[in-house]
């Protein structure tokens, strides 16, 4: 059983949105819906500032509150760690919408099924890296098992000293350069 | 806003029938004679129930498309909501048979009231829990608020139920003095539980106090001090205070006393009163689902 996770290098993150576009066509999703978000913050006191472009989707967080609070059990942990929804069993009662601590979920009003980035859960079955991983144009993201210390995430998160956006928001996994 | 105007009227529908279910159970102990009053609890509890549950099942657009899917709604057991359904089960089922008894005019049994009253409370309380355990939004994730909606709950409870009784029997809603009394009392607490809501969880954090500040001086300030702290409980208070003062002095006059027995006073009062009570339990909602400011993540 593997541990999904991904590791984000702001650093290298130009804001091209390619990763959005490419997670699109994956997921067949209209324009405007989107299970990666972008966000800039602005930190320092001039001169000494930075801007920063923080892509964000789901973080897939262990214990995840989305889950708990899924009144259907539409929303579910696969036994390598990636949080999935059911489209079956979806009410469409946006209780875990209000409960995302990343704001990552979204519905599909022609569904009413709410959704959200699957780590291409299909792809990576195959042994595959999810879409957003293989297009980023600067290799910002890197995707992998996090138990298996010899992985590229793995390996990467310590060479980087990579952190999760909010450790006191929950057990999440994706890892984050700043 | 994830949720909005329909769940907040849910949620106020769903206090105002368990504050009716216990106002009619209470009244049907204190005043036997006030059949009026206990009979139109009884019958708008279920009703107004029925309609907020309509609501939720139109704002769960997936469920609405496949209503099948919603017996999944019992399967999660750490859901609030899925605990929430289980009480509102209960609840309806004791509730319409209570209404049904009285439809009837037959004995309604003691233990399904029972009942009743136990997951009244449970679904006036649950409401409160559903939002008070989400982590993400500060100003909901308080223990403060479950009691406040039970709270408002029972005094929406009490006026929805008032404001119906008013149009078929000025008499008894003149009568049931100590419902006045508790209405009163309910209503203050509410106001004394806002401003320690607000007050303790605005210092918690940002996103608290950036919820507290769009309430009391923001985006929503016309809102909460015009409708629900004017019209929704101050003119409610001043109003009720005043009725309850005056049958007191109507009890210590002969002339007081035969106009109170032929139950010839107007009711302007109670409407004016109880309208503006439901309106104040609405707008609670309303504004705790719209100012509700999530943690900051970045």
């Amino acid at each position: 059983m593997a541990r999904f996770g991904m590791m984000i290098d702001t650093r290298k993150c130009v804001g091209c949105y390619a990763c959005r576009v490419s997670c699109q066509m994956q997921n067949e999703l209209p324009v405007e819906v989107s299970y990666i978000k972008f966000y800039e913050k602005e930190t320092g006191i001039f001169p000494n500032v930075k801007n920063e472009i923080i892509p964000v989707q789901c973080q897939h967080c262990e214990d995840a509150p989305c889950e708990s609070v899924c009144p259907t059990k539409a929303t579910y942990t696969t036994e390598d760690g990636i949080v999935l929804v059911d489209a079956e069993k979806c009410i469409g009662c946006k209780y875990c919408m209000v409960a995302c601590p990343y704001q990552a979920r979204t519905q599909d009003h022609l569904t009413g099924v709410v959704e959200k980035c699957r780590f291409c859960a299909d792809l990576v079955a195959e042994g595959k890296q999810p879409a957003c991983v293989t297009t980023c144009i600067s290799n910002a993201r890197v995707f992998g098992d996090l138990d298996d210390p010899n992985s590229d995430v793995s390996k990467a998160i310590i060479k980087h000293n990579a952190h999760p956006l909010r450790p006191d928001l929950g057990k999440s996994k994706i890892y984050y350069v700043r | 806003m994830v949720w909005g105007t329909i769940i907040a009227a849910y949620l106020f529908l769903a206090g105002l029938s368990a504050g009716a279910f216990l106002t009619s159970s209470f009244v049907s102990r204190k005043y036997p004679n006030a059949v009026t009053v206990r009979f139109t609890g009884r019958i708008i509890s279920p009703i107004l129930m029925g309609i907020g549950l309509l609501l939720l099942i139109v704002d769960a657009e997936a469920g609405l498309k496949n209503p099948l899917r919603f017996i999944y709604l019992f399967t999660n057991f750490n859901s609030v909501m899925t605990i929430g359904t289980y009480f509102i089960s209960f609840f309806m089922m004791a509730a319409a048979y209570v209404a049904l008894m009285e439809i009837l005019k037959k004995k309604v049994n003691k233990i399904v009231e029972y009942i009743g009253i136990v997951f009244a409370v449970a679904t006036a309380m649950y409401t409160g829990f559903l939002i008070g355990v989400i982590t993400t939004v500060p100003l909901w994730n308080t223990a403060i608020l479950p009691i406040l909606f039970v709270v408002s709950a029972l005094s929406t409870g009490i006026a929805g139920t008032m404001l119906v009784s008013s149009f078929f029997s000025k008499k008894e809603v003149h009568q049931v003095l100590s419902i006045k009394k508790i209405h009163l009392s309910l209503l203050a607490v509410e106001v004394f539980l806002i401003f320690t809501m607000f007050l303790i969880t605005s210092t918690s954090n940002e996103a608290a106090a950036e919820s507290v500040a769009s309430l009391v001086s923001g985006e929503f300030m016309l809102l909460f001090w015009i409708g629900l702290m004017a019209i929704g409980l101050l003119l409610p208070i001043l109003l009720e205070s005043l009725e309850l003062w005056n049958a007191r002095k109507m009890g210590h006059s002969e002339a007081g006393l035969q106009v109170a027995a032929a139950g010839s006073h107007g009711i302007a009062g109670t409407l004016v009163t109880e309208s503006s009570v439901l309106v104040g339990g609405f707008i609670l909602r309303f504004l705790l689902l719209s100012a509700a400011v999530p943690i900051a993540f970045l």
